[in-house]
């Protein structure tokens, strides 16, 4: 494991924190730290689909309570960071440190996502690049062909 | 960075009560730097570093944990297959000495693996106001047969020391990481050589073995 972003959830673990909040969920009353942890859980998984329901779940606490902010914005950003939504994550990232600026958990993520992004951005370059020069290869050769003829 | 010339890579825990100083030691560590007001860690971190022990080159992994009671059902997956932990606490607040005990058990009732080398850290030894002595922390050890150092994130004392031993430690016991580490850290790329060193880090470890232990440590960190 390289960095903070492929730390993934292990299976027991998501199946434990799974069953809990299911069971509150069926006693229609879920409880804020059974909310935390199962989504904490997601947003760590293989599978961008329980992730992006982690995000959700992450959502709702952070827009439902006023306590632990700070821990919702935090694997808010990993878990749009894990599936790639640089600018969603940085935009978490930036909220956390309005109100700790100092974190330097918080800014060394900042850094993480940042160069992930740059890295996948120049993956992106490479390969429109490599788009054009073949399209412009063959446009060649039409052109070629159609002077000889 | 070179990865064929790493021995072995190492999980190492950093664990104990929140505000003794553990994101500091490990920031003082990899990066070698102080923040004076660090703040509470989100859930965990996670940070890797090299060193050199003895002419073999090591890849430390290591989870700084959150010391909050809110995430403690969140950390025992974390203590699974750690050959390294590190216990903290602060020296000027007698309280997180307590608490030792408690990360203590949790430790050994998580963590599958016996032989995970331990190390009692007592921080924060630049301040003045100090509550537990040196001399509680290692009986402390000694009676849990762990290592033990003091230490100062601020001034750097004993940090440096810390590492090393408890990987010195780690490498003279075989069995602890050899055979494990190809399996668990390997995502597929690196397995051709991950094995090879495995095997020779077996030799360097029988080595190792025939070493007094005291010849390789000039700190004053003390192996029980």
């Amino acid at each position: 494991m390289e960095d903070v972003l492929n730390d993934v959830v292990s299976s027991e673990d998501l199946k434990k924190f799974e069953s809990v909040y299911h069971e509150q969920l069926r006693a229609s009353h879920v409880t804020q730290k059974a909310q935390f942890e199962y989504a904490w859980c997601l947003v760590r998984s293989k599978y961008s689909a329980d992730i992006r329901k982690g995000i959700l779940l992450l959502e709702d606490l952070y827009n439902n309570y006023d306590t632990e902010k700070r821990d919702c914005l935090y694997y808010l950003a990993i878990g749009n960071a894990r599936i790639k939504e640089y600018s969603k994550a940085l935009s978490y990232v930036r909220s956390f440190l309005q109100i700790e600026p100092a974190n330097v958990q918080v800014q060394q993520l900042e850094t993480l996502i940042k160069k992930k992004m740059e890295k996948e951005g120049l993956v992106g370059m490479a390969v429109a690049g490599g788009v054009i020069i073949g399209i412009a290869s063959i446009l060649g050769l039409g052109i070629a062909m159609a002077k000889k003829n | 960075m070179d990865q064929e010339d790493v021995l072995t890579i190492l999980k190492i825990l950093i664990i104990g009560e929140s505000n003794v100083g553990k994101s500091s030691i490990l920031l003082r560590f990899t990066e070698d730097e102080f923040c004076e007001n660090m703040q509470s860690t989100v859930g965990m971190d996670y940070k890797t570093k090299q060193i050199t022990i003895d002419g073999n080159t090591v890849k430390l992994a290591i989870w700084d944990t959150a010391g909050q009671e809110r995430f403690r059902t969140l950390t025992p997956s974390y203590y699974r297959d750690g050959q390294g932990a590190i216990l903290m606490y602060d020296v000027t607040d007698r309280n997180t000495f307590v608490k030792l005990e408690t990360w203590l058990n949790e430790l050994n009732t998580y963590c599958n693996r016996t032989d995970i080398v331990k190390m009692v850290v007592g921080n924060k030894i630049d301040l003045p106001n100090r509550e537990v002595s040196t001399e509680e922390g290692l009986q402390f050890a000694r009676r849990h047969q762990t290592l033990y150092i003091e230490s100062s994130a601020k001034t750097a004392d004993g940090v440096k020391c810390c590492f090393e031993e408890l990987v010195q430690k780690i490498i003279q016991t075989p069995g602890l990481w050899d055979t494990h580490s190809t399996r668990l850290y390997d995502n597929g790329t690196m397995t051709a050589s991950r094995y090879r060193s495995g095997k020779r880090g077996m030799q360097l470890a029988a080595n190792y073995q025939s070493l007094p232990v005291e010849s390789s440590s000039n700190c004053y960190c003390s192996l029980l």
